[in-house]
């Protein structure tokens, strides 16, 4: 249907293309890398987080080993009671620590995307931006940059430091493999963090979402233990999860331990597969979900 | 002239659930806008004047595309509203959220980046754009600071060079004043009179006072309970209202001058007060004082009469606005007309 109306004016000054949306990513890295570097030591005191997180069952394990009397090596009872396949390993230290690490990595992608919408609707920003042009899965790219770099950053300080704490060596198995997992990983977690991102927009609570959300994600990403210690039907929801699957391969990669889906090349090929999936099933929910809200009362309304 | 927004039949209906004291949560449906047709000119100041809640930021709202109708639709810049968004933002600059809507975190110069680049507009440009922008609205002296540190005011300027950082050719404006002192008001006044007069903008502005849609609106429309119920220029509002205006003379106006006055179609009646001096102080009571004022000085001429002192009393937009719904501009308006689910209907 033709618009009852007069031909376009134009767009001012605005140039659309290519150019302008690697521009709009860049910008909003750029943006949010200066509103963190304003917060000063967040991201040091973030990047502690996974070391005090591994600690804990560390030294719980220490402790239980210790009470077993006769010199009882923790690391052979931890082998002992999470062996699959046959296979395990006594290096619990680093099995925890790698756990806790990308446990980070993942619930600081999922909750810097939350506390961005909700930020965002509450200072009215997040309206700001739907007045532009922009579309949103540049803006999006560009947060979740940030979140990535940001969670990389956490990830590379808390392995660093925590090896030299809990003296352990990370680079013993195929650091290599594990980053190809950590990298694939990504993706499906940017698609899990629009989800999320437009659940915190529909609900205009984040708080306490990531509150729960932490433990639940602790417990289906199998963060100190392997996941085959789960019951079936709970190992099937787990291994669907594309964390799970991410901390899994890291771990069996460098600590040389059976992988959930039986070969490095199975758990490659179903974290690949959700890599291609799960972002742009992601991206279709924030979409679909701010139409809603654009239908009812609008996405700044908060 | 060329039509630059046309709403055509557009409505919003907002549903919300309250549950009060001891009672079943009840559904509330609020009518926010009813059937508004509306047209805009390109190079237009238009206006959009009604007290809060009558549902001018929620048409704005529609047509900047920050909500979907729930019937009819529009048209901004040749595009339509639901169906080709991104090119509707791309025609606008808005300021609708006061000083809401910037990063406090960063400095204004960097959200007017940040902006910028929103908007698709190039780096290079971008830099030049800001840079006139910091100095037509002399914001030189905070650009380089965190928003956090600004007074209000200087929010609301930011949020101001915000709106045209793009140079668009439509801008919103949602109450760009409030929170303003009166110089930087008028100075912004001055500079929105500008971008209409020597660039050519289209601009719909919003307010609740009349002076400002009076000073800087080629037409205005009244809007109140999601309808609009008066649209044209100012005068031609304020001319169509008939009502009992007063006019106060006075000087030596001799009784053969009050007389002729007595006489002219539409005055109602003629009060004088006699000074001892010989001077009078004469009120004409009449129904269009503006339409009837240059009769009413032809007849206070001749005889030896001199007027001193004449003073039409005005009839403003709130005039109209009041003569229309029955209430001032300053009462707040926003209601629910339909309750679902065990409950009435009604205004108020």
């Amino acid at each position: 249907m033709a618009a009852p109306v007069a031909a376009s004016r134009g767009f001012g000054l605005g140039r659309p293309g290519w150019r302008a949306k690697r521009d709009v990513v860049r910008t909003v890295f750029l943006a949010r890398i200066r509103i963190i570097s304003r917060y000063k030591g967040a991201i040091l005191m973030e990047a502690l987080l996974p070391i005090v997180f591994a600690a804990m069952p560390v030294l719980l394990g220490i402790t239980v080993a210790a009470q077993q009397g006769g010199g009882a090596d923790p690391g052979q009872l931890f082998c002992d009671r999470t062996r699959v396949n046959g296979v395990c390993t006594t290096n619990f230290k680093l099995y925890m620590l790698i756990g806790a690490a990308t446990f980070t990595v993942v619930s600081l992608m999922l909750w810097l995307i939350g506390y961005w919408v909700r930020r965002e609707q509450e200072t009215g920003t997040l309206e700001s931006l739907y007045l532009a042009p922009v579309r949103r899965i540049w803006v999006l790219a560009g947060v979740t940059s940030y979140a990535f770099v940001r969670a990389m950053i956490a990830f590379v300080i808390a392995i660093t430091l925590g090896s030299v704490l809990f003296q352990v060596n990370p680079f013993t198995g195929g650091v290599g493999i594990a980053l190809v997992f950590l990298a694939i990983g990504f993706l499906p977690l940017w698609g899990l963090a629009f989800m999320f991102g437009a659940f915190i927009m529909k609900i205009k609570e984040a708080d306490s979402v990531i509150q729960v959300l932490q433990w639940v994600l602790a417990f289906l990403m199998g963060v100190f233990y392997p996941i085959t210690l789960l019951p079936g039907y709970m190992q099937t929801v787990a291994g669907a999860f594309p964390p799970t699957v991410m901390t899994d391969g890291v771990r069996a990669s460098i600590l040389d331990i059976s992988y959930f889906y039986n070969s490095m090349y199975g758990s490659l090929a179903v974290l690949f597969a959700m890599a291609l999936v799960v972002p742009l099933l992601g991206y279709q929910v924030f979409e679909i979900t701010e139409r809603r809200l654009r239908r009812k009362e609008g996405v700044g309304h908060y | 002239m060329d039509t630059i927004i046309r709403v055509q039949d557009l409505s919003k209906t907002f549903t919300t659930k309250e549950r009060k004291k001891g009672q079943k949560k009840r559904k509330r449906v609020v009518e926010a806008l009813k059937d508004v047709n509306l047209e805009v000119f390109a190079g237009e100041n238009f206006g959009l004047l009604g007290p809060n809640g009558a549902g001018k930021t929620t048409l704005i709202k529609c047509l900047t595309t920050l909500l979907l109708p729930t019937t009819g639709t529009a048209w901004v810049n040749g595009y339509n509203i639901e169906k080709e968004e991104d090119k509707v933002r791309a025609s606008l600059g808005c300021m609708l959220m006061g000083d809401r809507g910037l990063y406090w975190k960063l400095t204004g110069r960097e959200n007017l980046d940040y902006f910028g680049a929103l908007y698709h507009v190039p780096r290079d440009v971008r830099t030049k754009r800001i840079e006139y922008l910091i100095d037509l609205l002399k914001l030189e002296e905070f650009a380089h600071r965190t928003v956090e540190t600004y007074s209000s005011g200087q929010k609301m300027l930011l949020a101001f060079a915000k709106a045209l950082v793009n140079d668009a050719p439509i801008l919103f404006f949602d109450e760009p004043t409030v929170t303003m002192d009166v110089p930087t008001a008028r100075e912004l006044r001055r500079i929105v009179r500008a971008l209409n007069q020597e660039e050519g903008k289209t601009i719909v502005y919003t307010t609740h006072l009349m002076h400002e849609a009076e000073e800087l609106c080629a037409r205005v429309a009244i809007i109140d309970h999601g309808e609009i119920i008066a649209l044209g220029s100012p005068n031609e509002l304020k001319s169509s209202h008939v009502r009992e205006d007063v006019v106060r003379m006075e000087g030596l106006l001799p009784p053969s001058v009050v007389e002729r006055i007595r006489s002219i179609p539409g005055v109602r009646d003629v009060t004088v007060q006699a000074a001892p001096d010989g001077r009078a102080s004469l009120a004409v009571m009449c129904s269009n004082s503006r339409h009837l004022l240059p009769r009413i000085i032809e007849a206070a001429t001749g005889d030896g009469a001199s007027i001193e002192y004449i003073k039409p009393q005005d009839v403003t937009l709130e005039d109209v606005f009041i003569a229309k719904t029955g209430r001032s501009l300053a009462v707040d308006t926003r209601e629910i007309v339909k309750e679902v689910a065990g409950g009435g209907t009604g205004r108020g």
